[in-house]
């Protein structure tokens, strides 16, 4: 059975139209008009326990609407969503002890207090024992070296501090799911690593993660599942690895030329693939297909043309991929 | 319970935290009730008694609704909080814990002014009583102490369900809970003062004239109602249920707020 099913969910908002300015304004109190959108449109989504699962799109796309639908912290205007069997507003109380959330955006630690009583009211909430407690918070401080923040009052936290404190908040109850949303935002690099370290601790440990990211280096290595939703509907359900070989099979070499070539000659001599000019002369950029030619025939073709001064082969990340199919240059098969 | 205080406790220290604040409302309050003693004697200097009711039976009034008031602040202040916490999604992780959202919210704040409330209007109670003429048998101490619970709980209940509504409005401030606690002032005094229209809104639709009048005028046995007095409990067990209800219901439409 999975552990996070969501079936036909939909959240439609109803927003008041307000026209613009002033006058738009009073308009609206004299004749109230609605607009509504549709910000999770029946999405279907099955995780099963241990999974974790990366689940990105474009700003606006509906990805935290989705996880505070999945959590309960939204009511569904259409469809259901079950975490173990259980309603996560009927059952909410039990539903609370197996989730545990994390909204990078917003913090759920105490202003005035410091970290390590944020800390100690949660573990009273979740009614933890004091052995089981000390263990979570040594583990913690292993990956997240909370040690050093635990004294610190709440708004004295830099982001990065506050982020590490608000990971072991959502986690000091020990759940089954997770839910981090957008969980690196902001965040400087050496933190980032120590954060994703962390993530895959979770996974190691077989907790079930579903993970929102715009910074897609925080999924590759981690999730090996890929969920990409745009507005509002789940447009790609499937394997990462096997995105990035279907997907993410085109180079592109850039070379620098001793010479002149007319476009026309590199165009010729290389069908299948697409040359383009860069931005400064004698600069030009090859697309092609991997499993259809190599960079080094590439090259070798270019060589009897001209002499190469310089070049190099990007190759592109699943970063590229999600880009193209936002942007809607790539269409990936449901 | 202790979790509750546990929370309350969390926002103690951030009472400390800012002590001007807190010197400055502890000192409003116990102005407010002192102004409020000087009106009524000033008012009492003038006529003997309102529809038949005495200086010492309407201080009692003022003192029931200061020392509700005063409860309410410092244990459920929160709630005062509702409007912003819904306008901004805040609600968020309270709605992922295991344990009840709207004592979540009512321990978001402590109104430490509301001490001042409770020792200024359990002072007023004390003295209407000592100079009324209450014939003291068990009975009535317990049904008493029943009255003041009762009336404590319909305060905390009006509050709650006057703020809830701002489910539906998504107002970042209570105003519509605001003007409801202004309204509520006016049970202060004898209803009996007051047009059929205004009567049936304390009475009925915002029962605050049982918080104050009604209790009060059974203790006392003053008045042609007097026996409405006893209905207290029932009117608290009320508002509880309805204020439970509108927060469960106006939490299903709670939206968030966008990152």
């Amino acid at each position: 059975m999975p552990i996070v099913e969501a079936r036909g969910l939909t959240k439609v908002f109803r927003r008041p139209d307000k026209g613009t300015g002033l006058a738009g304004s009073v308009k609206h109190l004299l004749a109230r008009r609605y607009v509504e959108k549709v910000a999770v449109d029946h999405v279907d989504l099955s995780i099963e326990a241990g999974e974790a699962v990366a689940y990105v799109g474009p700003n606006g796309a509906g990805k935290s609407t989705t996880v505070k639908l999945l959590c309960g912290i939204l009511v569904p205007t259409e469809g259901e969503v079950r975490i173990d069997g259980l309603h996560p507003q009927r059952d909410r109380t039990t539903v609370a002890h197996r989730i545990g959330v994390l909204f990078g955006q917003r913090t759920q630690l105490w202003w005035d207090l410091p970290v390590a009583e944020s800390l100690g009211v949660l573990r009273d909430i979740y009614q933890v024992d004091h052995a089981t407690y000390r263990k979570r918070l040594a583990r913690f401080d292993d990956v997240l070296e909370l040690g050093e923040i635990l004294p610190v009052i709440g708004r004295k936290l830099s982001l990065g501090q506050r982020m590490r404190a608000d990971l072991a908040a959502a986690l000091v109850h020990g759940p089954q799911v997770v839910y981090l949303d957008e969980p690196t935002i902001g965040l400087d690099l050496a933190v980032k690593d120590r954060v994703r370290e962390f993530f895959r601790s979770l996974r190691d440990e077989g907790i079930t993660v579903m993970l929102t990211s715009h910074d897609l280096a925080d999924i590759e290595g981690f999730c090996r599942r890929l969920v990409i939703i745009d507005e509002g509907r789940i447009i790609f359900d499937g394997d990462l690895e096997s995105v990035k070989d279907s997907f993410a099979r085109e180079r592109i070499l850039h070379v620098e030329t001793a010479g002149p070539v007319p476009l026309e000659t590199l165009r010729a001599s290389l069908p299948g693939a697409e040359v383009t000019e860069e931005e400064s002369p004698l600069k030009y950029a090859v697309r092609f297909d991997r499993f259809a030619m190599t960079a080094g025939q590439v090259v070798t073709v270019l060589a009897t043309l001209t002499d190469l001064v310089d070049f190099r082969v990007d190759e592109p990340s699943i970063e590229d991929v999600i880009r193209r199919v936002y942007s809607g240059e790539l269409v990936l098969p449901r | 319970m202790r979790l509750y205080l546990r929370l309350l406790g969390a926002h103690f220290r951030s009472l400390l935290e800012y002590e001007t604040d807190f010197l400055i409302l502890v000192a409003a309050t116990v102005l407010m009730q002192v102004i409020n003693i000087v009106f009524l004697a000033a008012l009492f200097a003038k006529v003997p008694a309102i529809n038949g009711w005495t200086f010492w039976s309407v201080l009692m009034m003022f003192g029931a609704v200061a020392l509700a008031e005063g409860v309410g602040s410092l244990f459920f202040d929160g709630m005062w909080n509702l409007a912003w916490m819904i306008n901004r999604g805040d609600l968020d992780y309270y709605l992922v814990r295991p344990y009840p959202v709207v004592l979540q919210v009512s321990s978001h704040w402590l109104g430490i002014n509301g001490l001042s409330n409770i020792v200024t209007g359990s002072l007023m109670i004390g003295a209407g009583l000592a100079h009324s003429a209450i014939d003291w048998t068990p009975w009535r101490a317990a049904v008493g102490v029943l009255l003041l619970i009762s009336s404590i709980v319909i305060k905390v209940s009006l509050n709650l369900a006057t703020n809830a509504v701002c489910f539906w409005s998504t107002s970042p401030s209570p105003m519509f809970a605001f003007a409801m606690h202004q309204v509520g002032d006016l049970a202060r005094f004898p209803l009996s003062i007051y047009p059929v229209a205004l009567k049936a809104v304390l009475g009925l639709a915002l029962p605050f004239a049982f918080i104050s009048f009604f209790p009060i005028a059974y203790l006392l046995n003053t008045g042609s109602s007097r026996w409405l007095g006893l209905l207290t409990p029932l009117v608290a067990a009320y508002c509880v249920g309805m204020a439970a209800l509108i927060f469960k219901r106006g939490l299903r439409r709670y939206e968030s707020a966008g990152n």
